[in-house]
């Protein structure tokens, strides 16, 4: 967007007219996968909140080759029927290896109690890309895996998976106009004898994004994520000389960028609503997510990097409804 | 009778043909199942060694010591 605003006395840059583009509805940009859609809402109001003590060591071996060790001490739920949630006290050691290269990223994670959870996403033609996800038990029949074929064209995408227990889904996403983008899903599990169909639509300018979702399993999800940037309107001579020696000089130690975010999930099969709202601050050393939600449940992540390749995390969870309070930290050391 | 030979001769292949093909169809899931079952374990034992093999042979090739040690 070009800057309304004229220096007078350092630089002459004439002021630069607002171009209108006249939209070119053969060449619109490729949209984002459909299961992407709610991205922005995602990362800033579901950050992983956690229990306990977590200690992360990613160890590099090469640019593209990393090992992961990983332990957490804490408390993992067990869902159960009363009211109250069954906590177990547990404590593991991860161990993983990644492998990213632009064509072919590998991502396997092993558990001390045998349980794996494996990533693959090739590329194998510059449209085509294969992506497999599974997560392997030693008990029998409790496995699962999942394959996505996923067709990349000028403005649209397509996308067929197929899991177990005859898992089987198709999705499309198109980009209707610059910023609007359409798609609908369909699926069908074999095993539990249902079938879906769904429509999501997302609609982004540079600072907001609104996405939509309606499926036909009774679940409709509304988000709008709205990104606060800095730049203030200048309204007179003096503001301006004060905000150019804040830009130059000050801006680049607080660089901060804000994004406002909040989320409506509504099930028409159950009448079960919750909304919730939430921030997300990135600064030059932090980044901090807080959100409060309908049930009752407000929640906080904050990761600072203490010094090149060393994080603090620490996260809080109070679930007021359920009288279920959640607090953890860790640190991650490695890049 | 002739005909009728003929006709309950034709049931009984048509009987046979379709216990033929119940097997078949028996024969290809029971097949499917098994190498299914086969390769869960390899993916389970091998997946991660396999990663780790790529990584080893990807270009800078990292030394065996370096997968060992903490630093």
């Amino acid at each position: 967007m070009a800057s309304t605003t004229v220096k007078t006395e350092q630089h002459d840059q004439p002021p630069k007219e607002k171009v209108v583009e006249k939209v070119d509805y053969l060449n619109l940009p490729c949209p984002i996968p459909y299961e992407e859609i709610h991205r922005e809402a995602l990362m800033s109001l579901k950050p992983d909140v956690f229990e306990g003590f977590r200690f992360e060591f990613n160890k590099g071996l090469s640019p593209q080759f990393a090992l992961t060790h990983s332990v957490s001490m804490g408390v993992t739920e067990i869902p159960s029927q009363s009211p109250e949630t069954i906590k177990i006290p547990t404590a593991q050691y991860e161990f993983g290896a990644n492998f990213m290269d632009p064509k072919l990223m590998l991502l396997g994670r092993v558990l001390t109690d045998g349980r794996l959870n494996a990533r693959v996403k090739w590329d194998f033609t510059d449209n085509f890309s294969l992506k497999a996800n599974a997560l392997l038990v030693n008990e029998p029949h409790m496995s699962h895996g999942m394959f996505n074929f996923d067709y990349k064209g000028t403005d649209y995408r397509a996308q067929f998976q197929m899991g177990n227990g005859a898992l089987f889904g198709a999705n499309y996403i198109q980009s209707v106009s610059p910023h609007l983008s359409l798609g609908g899903e369909v699926f069908w599990a074999g095993q539990h004898r249902k079938s879906g169909i769904g429509y999501a639509a997302r609609y982004n300018t540079d600072k907001m994004v609104a996405t939509g979702q309606v499926a036909s399993t009774g679940m409709v999800a509304l988000g709008y994520v709205h990104k606060v940037s800095e730049k203030v309107k200048k309204f007179d001579f003096v503001h301006c000389l004060v905000w150019d020696f804040y830009d130059e000089f000050l801006r680049p130690f607080f660089k901060l960028q804000v994004s406002l975010a909040s989320d409506f999930m509504y099930n028409y099969m159950s009448r079960d609503v919750t909304a919730s709202a939430g921030y997300d601050y990135i600064l030059r050393q932090a980044r901090l997510r807080g959100k409060i939600d309908s049930n009752g449940c407000v929640s906080a992540f904050l990761e600072e990097r203490l010094n090149m390749g060393l994080n603090f995390i620490l996260s809080a969870e109070l679930d007021h409804s359920k009288k279920d309070y959640k607090f953890g930290f860790g640190l991650t050391v490695g890049q | 009778m002739a005909s009728r030979a003929g006709s309950s001769s034709r049931g009984r292949t048509g009987k046979g043909a379709l216990a033929e093909e119940a097997s078949t169809m028996k024969k290809v899931k029971e097949w499917s199942n098994w190498t299914l079952k086969k390769a869960k374990v390899v993916v389970h034992y091998g997946f991660i060694p396999m990663v780790i093999i790529i990584g080893m042979n990807s270009d800078p090739k990292p030394q065996l010591y370096q997968l060992l040690t903490p630093v």
